[in-house]
Order: C-alpha cells, then sequence, then structure tokens
C-alpha cells in the first residue's frame, strides 16, 4: 500500500526509475519462479520470451501510432507470440531430462537472438531503435503506478494459478517426477502449460522494460537477462512468488548501489563478481533462498516456543 | 578447390580447439554426472595465463604448461568448493557452476583488464607453406596435430590403462567400484582436475589462433563445446571427437557459402539432433543419467 503513495509524497528521480525496475524484473523473476520453484524445471532460455514482448511492443510503437490502445494491443500481441513459441519450444523439448532441456532452451534462446540480429529491416539488428511512447506513460510517476498494478496483477494471477490443483500437480512434478507419472498425471502436458503461463507472463515484463527506456536493442535476448532472472529467483528464495519479489528487489537495489560505490573503488565496478558469490554460497548454504531460510528459522522458534510452553504447562 | 581445403584445414583447427574444450566436458559428465558449466571460465583462464606467461617468459612450452597448470589449480579448487557438496543433483549442480561461472569471467577483468588482449603466434609457429596452391598455416596444424594426439592419448588413457578402466567402471556403477575398495570420489577429483586441465590447454592455445582474447570468449566457446557434446553424445570421447569435426568443419563451410546461417547452424544442428536421438550420435545413457 506505501508503494501506491510514493509518487505523491517522494519526487527523488532515482527512486522512481529503482523501483519501477524492481516492479518489472519481479515480473520476469516469478514468471521464472513458475518454472523453476514450482516445477523443477531448469530453462536457459527464458530471455526468448521476455525479449518477445519487449520487440512487440518496440515495434508496435514504431511502426505505428504510439497511442494506448495501441500499447495495450502490443502487449497481447507479446503476450500471444510467447504463448505460441513457449507451447512450441516445450512440445518439443519438455520431454528430455534436465540437462537436455537447459542446452534446448539456450540453443533456442541463441536462435531467436541470431534472428533479432539478422532481421535487420525489423529490429535494426544489435544497434537496436528508439521509439516513443504514448502521451499518458511519458510520465514517470504514472509508468511507475503501472508496473505495480501489473506487478501486484500478476502476482495474484500466479498466486491463483500456483495455489489451484493444477499447481499442486506441478509442485508434485518437481519433487517427484516419476511419482506423479505413476499417479496418472501427463507430466509432459502439465509442464507444457506452465512454461506457457511463465512465458506469457514474462513476455508481459518484456513489453514494460523497454517502455521504461523507449529504447529496444537484443540485449533483451541474451544469457545475461534469463541470469537475472535466476539470481532472483534464487536469492529471493525458489518455490514462492514472494520471493522472487524480495529477490528483484535485493538484486536491483544491490547493482545500483554497487554501481554507485564504484567512484570509491573501480573494483564495484565488477559488481558481478559479488552477486556470483553470494549466488554460488545462497545455492551451497542457503538453497531455499531469503524467504525460505527465514519461513524456516520461523518454524523453528515457533515450534520451540510452542514446546516450551506445553512443557510448562506440564510441570 | 583450393578455397575449399583451405576451409577444411580451418575448420579442423576449429574443431580440435572445441574437441579439447569438449572432451574435458564430456568427461566430467560421463564420469561424475555433474555438467560442468563453468568449463568455459576455465577455457577463458586458460587462454589468459598463457598470453600472460608468454609475455612474461618468452617460452610458448613455459605458457602453455603453465596455463595448463593454471587450469587443473582452478578445476581443483572448484571440485572441493563448490562440486563435491552438489554430486547427485543436477539442478543444483547447473546452477552452482553458472555462478562460478559468472565469477571467473569476471574475475578476469579485475586480473586482466576489461579490454582485449593480444595475443602471439611463437615464431616457430609462424608462417606458413604452400604446398601445391594450397596455403596451409603452420599454427593450425599445430592444433590440429595436438588435438589428434589429445585424442589418441585419452583413447590409450581410457582404453588400456587400469586408471581408465576405473573410471570406465566408474561410469556404469560408481557403488561397485567404491565397494571393491577404490576411492572413487577421489578419482572423480583427479577427473575433474584433468578436465579442467584440458580446458586451460584449448584456451591456452586458442589464444594465438584468433590473435586477440576477451572476457566473454570463455561463454561463447562453452557453449560450442556443449553443442558438441550434446551432438556426440554426453560422456562418449568419441562422438566429442566426431561432433567437433562436424562443427568445426561446418562451421568454415558455412561462414564462407551462407554466412548468414552460420550463427544458427551449430544451433540447428543440436536441435535436430537432440529432437531425433536425445542421447546424441554415440549415446548410451537414453537420454542421459
Amino acid at each position: 500500500m506505501a508503494l501506491v503513495a510514493v509518487p505523491f509524497v517522494s519526487d527523488s528521480r532515482s527512486l522512481f526509475i529503482l523501483l519501477t525496475q524492481i516492479f518489472i524484473f519481479a515480473i520476469f523473476a516469478m514468471s521464472y519462479d513458475l518454472l523453476l520453484g514450482y516445477t523443477g524445471i531448469v530453462s536457459f532460455g527464458h530471455a526468448m520470451f521476455f525479449g518477445l514482448g519487449a520487440y512487440a511492443t518496440g515495434i508496435f510503437m514504431k511502426r505505428f501510432e504510439a497511442t494506448l490502445p495501441m500499447l495495450f494491443l502490443s502487449v497481447l500481441a507479446g503476450m500471444a507470440l510467447a504463448a505460441l513459441l513457449s507451447y512450441v519450444v516445450g512440445m518439443l523439448s519438455l520431454r528430455l531430462k534436465s540437462h537436455f532441456y537447459a542446452m534446448l532452451t539456450l540453443a533456442f534462446a541463441g536462435l531467436l537472438l541470431v534472428a533479432a540480429e539478422k532481421w535487420r529491416s525489423l529490429t535494426r539488428g544489435s544497434d537496436g531503435f528508439t521509439f516513443s511512447i504514448p502521451e499518458p506513460m511519458r510520465d514517470r510517476s504514472t509508468l511507475y503506478l503501472t508496473s505495480l498494478a501489473a506487478m501486484v496483477l500478476v502476482f495474484f494471477l500466479l498466486r491463483r494459478f500456483t495455489s489451484s490443483p493444477f499447481g499442486r500437480v506441478l509442485q508434485a512434478i518437481r519433487e517427484n517426477e516419476q511419482r506423479a507419472e505413476s499417479l496418472g498425471y501427463k507430466v509432459v502436458h502439465y509442464k507444457v502449460i506452465a512454461t506457457v503461463v511463465a512465458g506469457v507472463a514474462a513476455s508481459v515484463s518484456g513489453s514494460l522494460y523497454v517502455l521504461t527506456l523507449r529504447f529496444v536493442n537484443t540485449t533483451v535476448f541474451s544469457m545475461d537477462m534469463t541470469l537475472n532472472a535466476l539470481l532472483m529467483t534464487m536469492i529471493g528464495g525458489i518455490g514462492t512468488l514472494f520471493g522472487s519479489l524480495i529477490g528483484a528487489a535485493v538484486i536491483e537495489w544491490a547493482h545500483q548501489f554497487l554501481t554507485d560505490l564504484a567512484g570509491i573503488h573501480p573494483i564495484f565496478e565488477r559488481w558481478i563478481i559479488f552477486f556470483g558469490l553470494l549466488y554460488i554460497v545462497v545455492v551451497l548454504v542457503f538453497p531455499s533462498g531469503i524467504v525460505g531460510t527465514v519461513h524456516k528459522w520461523l518454524m523453528a522458534w515457533r515450534r520451540k516456543r510452542l514446546k516450551a510452553e506445553n512443557g510448562g504447562e506440564a510441570s | 578447390m583450393n578455397q575449399l581445403l583451405n576451409l577444411i584445414v580451418n575448420g579442423l583447427a576449429t574443431g580440435m580447439l572445441v574437441f579439447l574444450l569438449a572432451a574435458g566436458l564430456t568427461l566430467i559428465f560421463g564420469l561424475m554426472s555433474v555438467l560442468n558449466f563453468a568449463h568455459g571460465g576455465l577455457f577463458a583462464w586458460g587462454a589468459y595465463a598463457g598470453v600472460w606467461l608468454y609475455a612474461a617468459s618468452g617460452s610458448f612450452i613455459i605458457a602453455v604448461v603453465g596455463a595448463v597448470l593454471a587450469g587443473m589449480l582452478l578445476g581443483w579448487i572448484m571440485e572441493r568448493a563448490v562440486i563435491r557438496p552438489m554430486y547427485g543433483n543436477h539442478v543444483r549442480q547447473i546452477l552452482v557452476t553458472l555462478g562460478v561461472m559468472l565469477v571467473l569471467s569476471e574475475m578476469l577483468k579485475v586480473v586482466f583488464t576489461p579490454n582485449p588482449l593480444k595475443a602471439e603466434v611463437p615464431p616457430l609457429l609462424n608462417g606458413s607453406w604452400e604446398v601445391a596452391g594450397v596455403i596451409l598455416i603452420k599454427y593450425r596444424l599445430f592444433i590440429i596435430l595436438i588435438g589428434a594426439l589429445v585424442y589418441l592419448g585419452l583413447l590409450l588413457l581410457l582404453k588400456k590403462t587400469r586408471i581408465g578402466l576405473i573410471v570406465r567402471a566408474g561410469v556404469h556403477n560408481p557403488e561397485m567400484v567404491q565397494a571393491l575398495g577404490i576411492n572413487i570420489r577421489m578419482i572423480f577429483s583427479l577427473v575433474f582436475v584433468f578436465g579442467a586441465g584440458l580446458a586451460a590447454l584449448g584456451g591456452a592455445l586458442l589464444a594465438p589462433y584468433s590473435g586477440v582474447i576477451f572476457s566473454e570468449m570463455g561463454m561463447q566457446f562453452a557453449i560450442l563445446a556443449f553443442i558438441v557434446v550434446v551432438i556426440g553424445g554426453m560422456g562418449s570421447v568419441q562422438g566429442s571427437a566426431l561432433a567437433s569435426i562436424l562443427v568445426g568443419l561446418s562451421g568454415a563451410l558455412m561462414a564462407y557459402y551462407v554466412p548468414d546461417l552460420s550463427l544458427a547452424a551449430n544451433m540447428l544442428l543440436m536441435i535436430v539432433v537432440l529432437l531425433v536421438k536425445p542421447s546424441g550420435l554415440f549415446g548410451v545413457k537414453g537420454g542421459g543419467a
């Protein structure tokens, strides 16, 4: 709730931009978590859906009049493309085991990156292109509120999805694929639907992302984008949508913070090292991430207190 | 015709470099079932260490040997610190080695500046021969020779020695090997360190070949090596060799005849192979363990 009020009380430009970025990447990270955290699929090509949304919006805004209905249409187009692509990729590759699936998604994302670089008449290659955005969106606070609203909406939709019986099956697949299969669930069918939902959500974040930049180039398809989502999900805590929000906030904030520190010592320009190290530690020591670990501590603490209370009554 | 022969020599040389990288990867995967996403980082470190040592010592042999040792050291630390706790959990292995890859390639920028470095060909291998109108660049022939030697050496090591026997047995049934009183964990570590050394060797040899090295080269070549390992069949040295040559040749030929498709050629090749035969050309494990 407090976040809604931010534009009205503060006019710090950098805070605005930072928070908007956090909301957008939170959507992307949540969509990734649906795969990694809820279904146990490791994809290295999630950036392809992000990129599809980004390019759909960019191209629509460039080619047609930059109006709100057109923007809406571009987001829908991105979602449709992402749905189609994720369905095709999923059908082709989800039968493969984790390593092979990861490699195959990497290859598909690589193909899209190459396509975006080669189809210069549409994408201007790696130079990218700028475009204008609809009048109301030019106001930073409108864009901020839109991103916030989109994040909240996606959060509740995905929560609805993951807590539905369908989502439960996904978690069963994550825990034990063979058992889910032998219980009669068509595992591939469930996985494909999970990737389609995740792909569509990722394309929304891609659309919003280029809206803030008013510029799009092939980096939206790069491996770094997928890595971003992966880091956010892992650090925040996999298997909890809320963890993805936290992860996005931590990473975006730390990125900003460390880049600012670069003035003090040049080592901070290489902030990825710190992320990399932090990330390794998280995978090694706290595989459930910030939210998962805090949750575990809370549970342990509650159990201890419960035990103490019970012990007190007995005596 | 001469042009074609030239392309074939180039393609073979690239293929052999990729093979050095892929051989370590496939050994590690085949034995330990660890897909090491940091392999490209070791490769890039080998390249940088080689260039740096060559500039410092003036001896190409010292440079290459030093690079291999540096790679082995990094591999040893990696195996100890991050791989060992992760045995048997594929998803976490993928995640943690990816993190190591990030750190390794960023560390390169810290240690050796973010700018690309120039790499010199040693004078002995500089220049070329002309045989019947075909220009043979010495350094490329040298790489092909080394690649072939490594391939033969690996085959001999795996097929003819006791350690090879243990490694091959370990691929099939690590528990049984352990039960026979052989410390399979130690063998795992050795294989990992060995694979890391091969990656560094590939890097050190690549540097003079491409003339310039940069910190992102690790990821670039790692993807190529993964593609090769997947096409050849995970864990198969022969498969990797064959696939490396295929990838090297198709890359060289495509770059000349259909440049637009060349970037996508390897990806397409892998997609087709995976979809038709998920275990790769020489794969035996039926879609991976």
